[in-house]
């Protein structure tokens, strides 16, 4: 794969109701991101946004975020998953040669739409939306129950990561405020309320308004435009069956697919000691163990130890506050900064190489993974 | 066949689709599935190349790619492989908690390779276990439509 | 970076109609995948390594129906992508699938289109995209009288007649003319197997004889609501070169983005004052021209598909294309230089005014387009075709998707 880096960036701080139009919260991220990276918009030659049609309860949502998108007479596209998959058709864009420059952004605004209601419109609508009980919570519990019993895991290991979690977001400056808390402790979580057993509320994200944008550019215009690029070296993207029953709900064959691809693309052969953090979407504190066993982090049922280490999600990960569309970039915005040694308050000390992941469906059924790296 | 669902209320069978807020056309072999229901039946669908049966039925075979159109019928016995308990309700409008106990489950039926997520009903949370065995309840009034199947209870109690 | 030639070597469609009451929508998209998988000679579904896809989201009521249709569209275990921008949709997944190719990432890509609208309420999912913005209005000071009339450019009729308003006042076109370009798209689609509205003996009277719908455009002349997928399969030059018989390159794409036409966001922007002046369409064709290295497009281009459902559209498309001079098409049509044995065939699939299955639409543009390069189109032109474009617009006729495709690849230039 051909080198393409991440030079510039740019999250807006995420709010449970940010009191700002959706175009007004995109723009401050798209300005804020060619800032970041001292370009122009004309510098602009493609722009691919991520939204989604009933998160923003609009038919073709992304035709009036062309203005604020910086789209405006720029080819343009829109991905509807996760904002990790955008940049995957970002980085496609660049790499093909046509395109110099890419932004790539993610919105949404869980304040104004029901996202667990948009999400039993994800559902086999000849089966499971007429019984209508399986939703967001019941996948997450359902998962996590078989978590817990492939592995021998008790809840209260459940509630640590989740309680470290929330603790990592407490000192992630651009967490959701509602999302920090310097001081949970593990039977806290234990004793919030079950979502869906044996998921708790405080191991479930709390969801916010946000975007987060990026740009992306080839290795020669790269190096002219920052000096301290972030290297896309290895990407993964896999999808697996919507059907939970023919799944190993315990594991993520689509994670281990995708990971071991961006492994092999990035010349990864021992990613326990290669990589120093890992921001992964997990939509539970289960499933950020699930995706970072999957990825080879840690052994399969031994996640937990991962939590002592501290590379897992040192911003919180989607516990920090979780935008759907937008969360799989701001994991990626998260990785770049621990590369770039600007993690204010949560830098891992002489970070180098990260993956980043992003996910949609239920019990993550469709993983993308992205390897990044500094220096040379 | 056609199945409508309001909000608030059951399942009702109108002509030919679900309504949920949109209508759908169930398809070759979903049709199939719910003519079966009507007769107190399980049918499902066999790969017809590595043999997989599916229930509810497809008509693909996600590992073969090959037709899975042969019709089986399966008993109404089968086992539970995996649950939760959720007192939340979330519907296509908002989520509410309506402070009462569901438990859903991941049921496989015997002589079926796949599963389905439906109402396990008759049995305590606290007594519920991952590979118990259990039957088929079916509703009073059968329709030929996904409320046929009221849950899924333990054989011969707990 | 990557020096890769996407080409495509199959392209597949089930049958489209109002009502594809007998299969779901998993299943729908199965057939096209199918028909194109077959037509692929030795290529089997395991070869495929990326998946994309993509439909009008808010239609059918389904939210990333991909998820679930995974098994039905030999998506499992492999990559999938969910691309949608409205009525460019099939046009934004096909670009993606050039891309996907292009990248050097993958190198056997389907890329797959569809709709069922016979499940949802279009015209409902259209208003929505004029009145999502709708509830700030009054407080911006509108009048209720004002909105109402705002409501009515919401849906696509509502923006097309505006266009053929401004079309018909710029080129002195007349509804014969609009209603000879239905007639020419319907009796070619009466030819080609896959089409909903086939009528091989319409008359332009017959057309002019149905009632207005939203003035100058009248029942007859609008496109039909359609069910209906489309399924093309990309891979390299070299792969290409040994599996198919004729591949088809594809030399260019461009995807330009204009501003929203009849009303800015939020009421701020200008939006387009006349929205059949398309300067983003004028600026992908360029974009994509000029990566193919297509100097005079009105005498390299050999066959056109322009997503027309509207027959106005028609008209203006084949000239901000660059196919005809400015208010020159009408002309053309009455001519037949537009007809199946004419100098520029335009539309002989019988065009999105005869089938109209929304997300797939601008995708079967082009994969017509390079099967009339195979030489494999249901309404095949009597001659050779080496280059083509494939055309399509979306959101509120402000995104457009341009491919070019040729039987030779075409270097690019580094």
């Amino acid at each position: 794969m051909d080198k393409v880096a991440i030079v510039g960036f740019y999250q807006v701080k995420p709010g449970l109701d940010i009191m700002m139009s959706p175009y007004e919260m995109l723009f401050e991220a798209t300005r804020g991101a060619l800032d970041h990276a001292g370009l122009k918009r004309d510098d602009l030659s493609t722009v691919i946004g991520c939204n989604n049609d009933y998160y923003d309860g609009k038919t073709i949502s992304n035709c009036f975020k062309v203005e604020a998108g910086g789209a405006y007479m720029k080819d343009e596209s829109k991905v509807e998953m996760d904002g990790a998959h955008a940049m995957m058709y970002g980085l496609m864009r660049v790499l093909s040669g046509n395109h110099k420059l890419a932004m790539v952004y993610g919105i949404s605004m869980p304040s104004c739409f029901p996202y667990e209601s948009a999400r039993i419109l994800e559902t086999d609508p000849t089966f499971d939306r007429p019984i209508n009980i399986l939703n967001g919570y019941t996948a997450g519990g359902m998962q996590m129950r078989a978590y817990l019993n492939a592995f021998g895991i008790s809840e209260e290991d459940i509630a640590k990561v989740a309680a470290y979690n929330l603790k990592n977001a407490a000192k992630n400056p651009l967490a959701l405020p509602e999302a920090q808390k310097t001081n949970i402790s593990v039977d806290e979580v234990l004793n919030s309320e079950l979502l869906s057993a044996p998921l708790r509320k405080l191991m479930y994200p709390v969801l916010c308004d946000g975007v987060t944008a990026v740009i992306l550019a080839p290795e020669r215009q790269a190096r002219k435009i920052t000096d301290k690029p972030v290297w896309i070296t290895g990407v993964g993207h896999f999808n697996d069956t919507y059907y939970l029953g023919d799944r190993d709900l315990s594991s993520c064959s689509s994670m281990e697919k995708a990971a071991e691809k961006a492994y092999k693309i990035a010349g990864i052969n021992d990613p326990k000691s290669e990589i120093n953090v890992a921001e992964l979407f997990g939509h539970t504190a289960c499933e950020d163990l699930i995706l970072a066993e999957a990825a080879g982090l840690a052994d399969k049922g031994k996640g937990l130890s991962l939590i002592n280490t501290g590379k897992l999600n040192p911003s919180g990960g989607t516990m920090a506050g979780y935008t759907p569309a937008a969360n799989g970039l701001t994991r990626i915005v998260e990785a770049v900064k621990q590369i770039r040694g600007e993690a204010e308050g949560h830098q891992i000390s002489g970070a180098n190489k990260a993956i980043a992941s992003g996910q949609v469906g239920f019990c993550a059924q469709n993983n993308i993974v992205y390897v990044l790296e500094g220096g040379e | 066949m056609t199945l409508n669902i309001d909000e608030e209320q059951d399942v009702s069978v109108t002509k030919g689709m679900i309504r949920a807020e949109f209508n759908f056309w169930v398809g070759i072999v979903m049709d199939k599935f719910y003519d079966g229901l009507q007769e107190k039946k399980f049918i499902g669908t066999k790969c017809s190349k590595c043999g997989k049966v599916f229930l509810p039925p497809r008509n693909r075979c996600g590992d073969c790619f090959a037709k899975a159109e042969d019709f089986i019928d399966l008993p109404e016995t089968g086992i539970l492989k995996n649950f939760t308990v959720t007192t939340y309700k979330i519907s296509e409008r908002k989520t509410r908690n309506v402070k009462k106990d569901q438990i859903v489950g991941l049921v496989q039926i015997d002589g079926a390779d796949s599963a389905m997520v439906v109402p396990v009903i008759n049995i305590n949370p606290e007594d519920l276990k991952i590979g118990m065995k259990l039957k088929v309840v079916w509703a009073k009034n059968i329709k030929g439509d996904p409320n046929d199947i009221a849950g899924f209870e333990p054989i011969g109690g707990v | 970076m990557a020096n890769v030639q996407p080409a495509v070597i199959s392209a597949g469609f089930c049958e489209h109609a109002s009502k594809r009451s007998d299969v779901n929508m998993a299943e729908l998209v199965n057939e096209a995948v199918e028909d194109c998988l077959n037509k692929a000679g030795s290529v089997e579904w395991k070869d495929i390594d990326y998946v994309i896809n993509g439909n009008m989201p808010a239609f059918e009521g389904a939210n990333m129906p991909e998820l679930w249709m995974t098994d039905h569209m030999a998506a499992k275990n492999k990559p999938l992508l969910r691309v949608t921008t409205g009525g460019t949709t099939g046009g934004s997944v096909f670009v993606s699938g050039y891309y996907a190719v292009a990248s050097g990432l993958y190198d056997m890509v389907l890329a797959v289109a569809f709709e069922q609208q016979s499940c949802g309420n279009t015209t409902v999912g259209l208003a929505s995209v004029a009145l999502g913005e709708l509830s700030i209005y009054p407080s911006l000071g509108y009048e209720a009288t004002r909105l109402r009339r705002n409501m009515g450019a919401g849906a696509a009729i509502g923006v097309a007649s505006y266009q053929a308003m401004n079309y018909m006042r710029r080129s002195k076109a007349t509804e014969e003319d609009l209603a000879r370009v239905v007639v020419q798209n319907r009796r070619n689609a009466a030819k080609n197997w896959w089409t909903h509205l086939k009528m091989p003996t319409i008359t332009i009277e017959d057309v002019l004889d149905t009632p207005y719908i939203s003035y100058p455009l009248r029942f007859g002349m609008v496109c039909p609501a359609s069910d209906g997928a489309c399924a093309v399969l990309f891979t390299t030059e070299e792969k290409a070169k040994q599996i198919a018989d004729i591949p088809v390159y594809i030399n260019g794409v461009g995807s330009y983005a204009n501003e929203p036409a009849i009303i800015g966001v939020d009421c701020g922007g200008a939006g387009q004052t006349d929205p059949c002046e398309q300067l983003g369409a004028v600026k992908s064709a360029e974009l994509a021209y000029s990566q193919a290295g297509i100097s005079f497009p009105n005498k390299e281009i050999d066959y056109a598909e322009v997503y027309s459902p509207f027959p106005n559209q028609e008209l203006q498309w084949v000239e901000r294309v660059g196919l005809f001079e400015p208010n020159s098409a009408p002309e053309a049509y009455l001519n037949g230089v537009t007809a199946l044995n004419g100098e520029m065939p335009v539309n002989c699939s019988g065009g999105v005014n005869s089938t109209n299955a929304i997300g797939a639409s601008a995708m079967e543009r082009p994969a017509e387009s390079a099967l009339q390069i195979m030489g494999k189109a249901g309404n095949q032109v009597p001659k050779t075709v080496h280059t083509a474009l494939g055309h399509g617009w979306g959101g509120a006729i402000n995104l457009i998707s341009h491919v070019v495709m040729a039987d030779e690849p075409q270097r690019k230039f580094k």
